[in-house]
């Protein structure tokens, strides 16, 4: 196995609220391979978003703590003064942002705010040849005649039209790594298959990496080769998408498969209805001695009291459950 | 879609037209019922009870009050839609003439101060935003809301008091001598300051609130993610989101800068509509008060088309409105 590009090791992120410090990611360990898809998922507040946010050093300032390693092709990410990590957003690493109702500039065309951020990557592209490059992204993404929506105001795109530009955008920069969060969330079922459907034709032209992250994992078995379970600010599987989704080891990746709704016949109870998971995602002030899926798991014993740390199985498969490894 | 672009600006630029149009109308209406729903009539009102019935009988002939109100009515109309506002009745010039002498003082005061109030208030607005909570963000703030609380004929004695007395830099009184465009632009400097002081304090508060609400949006996090540089970010993609609600005071600070300058004018003892207006109220000259107050509306409501149409040309999304 070549080394992978982001090695993340024991990143912790904490943050000040009012109802006091609040550990939002707590130890994540995490590989992503050269040229791998891989899926994040979880609830909403178990962490996936800081991840990615961590990822570009693009954090709200009231964060109190940032810690552990993230290694990308050798460099030492946490580590780089400020100045120096600037060239990596948008340079090495690009975001498509969950709601592209609002991540693109009301004011401006898209094809000014494409073309600014074409120069800012490749500065010795003139204005023309920025714009014929982020022409011809658009018509790559699947953008109708992207001569006229160059000159066209994100409200004159539907969603799905500006969800394109955002991965237009990001395919521009031709990062090593690109960071998708929850890209499909904010729009409605059939633009959601197209947007998948343009990811799955990425993997024919874009050699980088992706992080996909979302909290369904049907999508995510669809389109990812690796698979990240994250629950309550740590990973608590992972492992190639196919293996995990067959057999999954940790009880609550089980639990989430279950609730999918392609599988709701066969594996829940029966009764039509779909499965949820009881209890809530912990809370991240709230500081937890043992397994943080522990209160809501129906398998939970005694030693589930216990701190449970990432183990590779055999198989290279991850799993921070006891009971699967043994 | 550029087609498409174009014919709703174009729709845009026409009912902006046509409303502003249809305001000048309505103030000329206004302005004629004013001098029909005056207590008595203008005529003995300029006169005093001292003048004989005799001469205010001719007056009045010579004014037209005599004639029957849709007369007066139709003359009145028709003689402003040929720029003819009448004869001033103490001087015998015409109002137009009068008008024209001073405009020109007024529109370089005013639109003068507006722009020292743009180039200063908008730097320092975002200087405050992009380190709230910083001592220079607080020295802004207290700074604002001092020169906003004082007004500007306070301003303008204090200045003239410091600068033109004690310090003998600048000149104390009037516009300067006719022809000589360097001593006009000198004896413009004080009275530009005292009338815009207020406003860049007050437009430097506004761009401060309105910038920290769009350093917050999603699509500053997105210029950001993708490395653009900060002056970048800050300055074109912030700043003109954060324009929009600046834009929309401006129009009505053109307003409040109009009446402002009436004591400015007066301080500074510069020839201007503001003591036009005062002069030709205190006179009792209804020709005078009617044609300068006309002016200023249509100078109050011709600068807010343009703030319209800036706003349509700064905001995309205002132009489907129509």
């Amino acid at each position: 196995m070549t080394a992978p590009l982001l090695e993340i090791r024991d990143l912790h992120l904490r943050a000040a609220t009012q109802r006091g410090s609040a550990h939002i990611l707590r130890g994540i360990n995490l590989d992503i391979g050269a040229g791998r898809i891989v899926g994040v998922v979880g609830e909403s507040g178990s962490g996936k978003s800081s991840l990615a946010l961590c990822l570009l050093r693009l954090l709200p300032s009231n964060i109190t703590e940032l810690s552990g390693r993230m290694t990308m092709a050798g460099t030492e990410l946490l580590g780089l003064p400020e100045a120096q990590f600037a060239a990596w957003r948008g340079g090495r690493i690009a975001m498509i942002f969950q709601d592209p109702m609002t991540a693109l500039n009301p004011v401006f065309s898209i094809g000014t705010q494409l073309v600014d951020v074409a120069r800012r990557r490749f500065p010795a592209l003139d204005t023309k040849a920025a714009r014929a490059r982020a022409e011809a992204m658009l018509g790559r993404v699947g953008i109708a005649d992207p001569g006229l929506r160059m000159g066209a105001y994100p409200h004159q795109l539907s969603g799905g039209m500006r969800q394109r530009v955002m991965i237009a955008m990001a395919l521009l920069v031709q990062p090593d790594l690109l960071l998708a969060d929850e890209p499909t969330t904010a729009l409605d079922a059939t633009v959601e298959a197209q947007i998948v459907g343009l990811f799955e034709s990425l993997r024919a032209d874009f050699s980088g990496s992706i992080l996909f992250i979302s909290h369904h994992l049907g999508l995510v078995a669809q389109l990812c080769d690796d698979v990240v379970v994250m629950y309550g600010g740590t990973v608590v599987e992972t492992g190639p998408v196919g293996s995990v989704c067959a057999d999954p080891r940790h009880p609550y990746t089980a639990a989430l498969l279950a609730c999918e709704l392609e599988d709701a016949p066969a594996e829940n109870d029966g009764s039509g209805r779909l499965m949820s998971i009881p209890g809530d995602v912990p809370d991240p002030v709230v500081t937890q001695a043992g397994c943080v899926f522990a209160p809501r798991c129906a398998l939970a014993e005694a030693p589930c009291e216990m701190p449970q740390v990432l183990r590779r199985a055999p198989d290279g498969r991850q799993v921070a459950c006891w009971k699967a490894v043994s | 879609m550029t087609s498409v672009l174009r014919g709703d600006t174009a729709r845009y630029i026409a009912s902006r037209v046509a409303t502003t149009l249809l305001v000048i109308v309505g103030a000329m209406l206004l302005l004629f019922a004013l001098t029909v729903l005056v207590p008595g009539d203008p005529a003995s009102a300029l006169l005093g009870p001292q003048a004989t019935p005799e001469y205010a009988r001719r007056f009045i002939a010579e004014m037209g009050l005599d004639q029957p109100i849709h007369v007066r009515f139709f003359r009145f109309f028709a003689h402003l839609s040929v720029g003819d506002f009448g004869t001033d009745v103490l001087t015998g010039r015409k109002v137009s003439g009068i008008i024209l002498d001073v405009l020109p003082y007024t529109v370089i005061l005013t639109f003068g101060s507006i722009g020292l109030a743009v180039v200063l208030g908008i730097p320092l607005g975002c200087l405050a935003a992009t380190r709230p909570g910083t001592v220079l963000d607080t020295v802004l703030a207290v700074g604002s809301v001092a020169v906003i609380a004082v007004p500007g004929f306070v301003v303008a004695i204090l200045l003239l008091l410091v600068f033109s007395i004690w310090l003998d830099w600048l000149p104390v009184l009037g516009a300067g001598r006719a022809g000589d465009l360097g001593d006009q632009a000198v004896r413009l400097i004080l009275p530009i300051v005292a009338l815009s002081i207020g406003w860049v304090g007050f437009i430097a508060r506004l761009v401060r609130s309105s910038m920290l609400d769009v350093m917050g949006e999603a699509y500053i996090r997105t210029a950001r993610a993708y490395g653009l540089p900060s002056g970048m970010v800050v300055f074109k993609y912030a700043l003109k989101n954060a324009c929009i609600p600046t834009l929309a005071v401006l129009g009505l600070g053109v307003g409040r800068l109009l009446g402002g300058a009436v004591l400015v004018e007066i301080v500074f003892a510069r020839p201007g509509l503001g003591r036009l207006v005062l002069d030709a109220i205190s006179t009792r000259n209804f020709p005078v008060l009617q044609g300068a107050v006309l002016v200023v509306v249509v100078l109050f409501v011709m600068t807010n088309l343009v703030v319209d149409l800036c706003y349509s040309a700064i905001d995309p999304r205002i132009r489907r409105g129509g």
